[in-house]
């Protein structure tokens, strides 16, 4: 799961080169690669690929703050 | 509170009705001493209390009184009123003329320029009638309305992917999206109101927007407006959710970009110059699919009847720059058209909009 997501975001959104090759614990938020946009194109990548749907509170920073959160976020909703 | 304090309130909540989607504040300039003396002496925000005054007995007295006159005797009242804020309020017609000058002056002789800074003047006075007559169902205001293009909107609600109203701040722009939502639209904005977080406004201050402007502005939109705010990071979300409900989402193209947002925005073509500018509106379009019909209101000569014109879907072909010119061309013809019904002629937002260079603001001393 980490490494599709890190894929994702990795050719599809990061614009910076140096920012690359992405950790599952670099500060996406912080670090500017994801803002509200791109979290759209992310939301709707994940909600195809992993048949989930992001409910609006769970539209919180700490969701998508790194790789990993990303991925513990999903975990639970798997579950669900 | 004191009396002596709520007038104090009263007067300084003023400015608020000319700048709810536009703060300065927020987007502050560096200039030199002698620049930001001048800008304060006739900035946007009148500090006049005569002036304040003037605005105070217009807004909270005369017009909710006023306005539900029959239409020609408030429109009247309205334009009266504007004429004799343009002989009166001398800064501010000198600062309007200078930016029409500025952006169009080779285009317009100079009869023309001061034709249209007197209608400019008019054009706000008018758009408070307007706020006022959509209090209760609206009605007294939407049957002073000629709708035009409303088989775009149907024909995209059809097709079951909502669609982007596109506008710009231009005419009533706010009064507009409201009666799509009258004529029974499910209509939600993207646009921030004032709020206390803004820093520089009072609980009272920002208590008497809301009852004055925002309720009944907003009380005929299908959902509370979508507020973008820096580091929220589900705004675009919140966004597309509406439109995969197909309901129809409108977006203002024209506003400066706060420094936060500087890294996503890009310079186009746009009044004879480069502006920078947010295509957030294309990119949604783009990654939902969702049509673009761009949506303005604007006056007839009378000034009390108004015509919205919806156009037919701007192609999204491209990407989302080349796409965002096609949607900012669109807006630029409708300013051409109806120059006075641009809300951003002043020196403030064009700097920041970069159609005027920094050295404008040095001028004004």
């Amino acid at each position: 799961m980490e490494s599709v997501i890190n894929d994702y975001i990795s050719h599809k959104l990061v614009e910076k080169p140096e920012q690359l090759p992405l950790k599952n614990d670099m500060p996406l938020l912080e670090s500017g690669i994801l803002d509200s946009l791109s979290v759209l194109k992310l939301v709707l990548f994940l909600e195809e690929r992993f048949g989930i749907v992001v409910a609006p509170d769970e539209l919180i920073p700490e969701n998508f703050e790194t790789v990993e959160a990303i991925c513990a976020y999903l975990r639970v909703q798997q579950q669900v | 509170m004191s009396m002596r304090g709520l007038v104090r309130s009263t007067i300084k909540l003023l400015p608020l009705y000319n700048t709810h989607s536009y703060r300065p504040g927020q987007l502050r300039l560096k200039a030199s001493p002698q620049a930001s003396e001048a800008f304060r002496g006739v900035g946007y925000l009148h500090k006049g209390t005569l002036r304040r005054l003037e605005m105070a007995l217009y807004y909270l007295v005369i017009m909710p009184l006023a306005a539900f006159l029959p239409a020609r005797l408030a429109y009247n009242l309205a334009c009266r009123r504007a004429d004799l804020l343009y002989l009166w309020d001398v800064p501010k017609r000198k600062r309007v003329l200078r930016c029409l000058e500025m952006v169009l002056g080779d285009q317009l002789s100079r009869g023309e320029l001061e034709r249209v800074a007197r209608d400019h003047f008019r054009v706000r006075s008018c758009e408070v009638v307007d706020v006022m007559r959509l209090a209760g169902k609206g009605q007294a205001l939407a049957r002073l309305v000629e709708m035009r293009g409303l088989e775009h909107i149907e024909a995209a609600l059809a097709a079951g992917k909502g669609a982007i109203l596109c506008s710009a701040h231009f005419g009533s722009y706010d009064g507009c999206f409201s009666l799509l939502g009258i004529r029974g639209y499910p209509i939600t904005v993207v646009g921030r109101w004032p709020s206390k977080s803004d820093g520089d406004r009072s609980s009272l201050e920002c208590f008497l927007f809301r009852q004055t402007y925002q309720k009944p502005v907003a009380h005929h939109r299908h959902r509370p407006n979508i507020e973008p705010r820096p580091g929220q990071i589900g705004t675009a979300v919140q966004a597309a959710n509406v439109l995969r409900q197909n309901e129809l989402l409108s977006i203002l193209l024209d506003p400066p970009v706060l420094p936060a947002d500087r890294a996503r925005a890009v310079q186009v073509n746009f009044l004879n110059g480069r502006a920078l500018l947010l295509p957030g509106a294309v990119t949604l379009a783009q990654l939902t699919g969702a049509p673009v019909l761009m949506v303005f209101m604007r006056r007839s000569a009378d000034w009390g009847h108004q015509i919205l014109e919806i156009s037919p879907p701007v192609s999204m072909d491209g990407d989302a720059e080349t796409a965002f010119e096609r949607c900012l061309a669109v807006v630029e013809n409708a300013i051409r058209q109806n120059p006075a019904h641009w809300r951003y002629w002043n020196i403030t937002p064009l700097v920041q909009l970069g159609l005027l260079p920094r050295e404008a603001m040095e001028d004004l001393v």
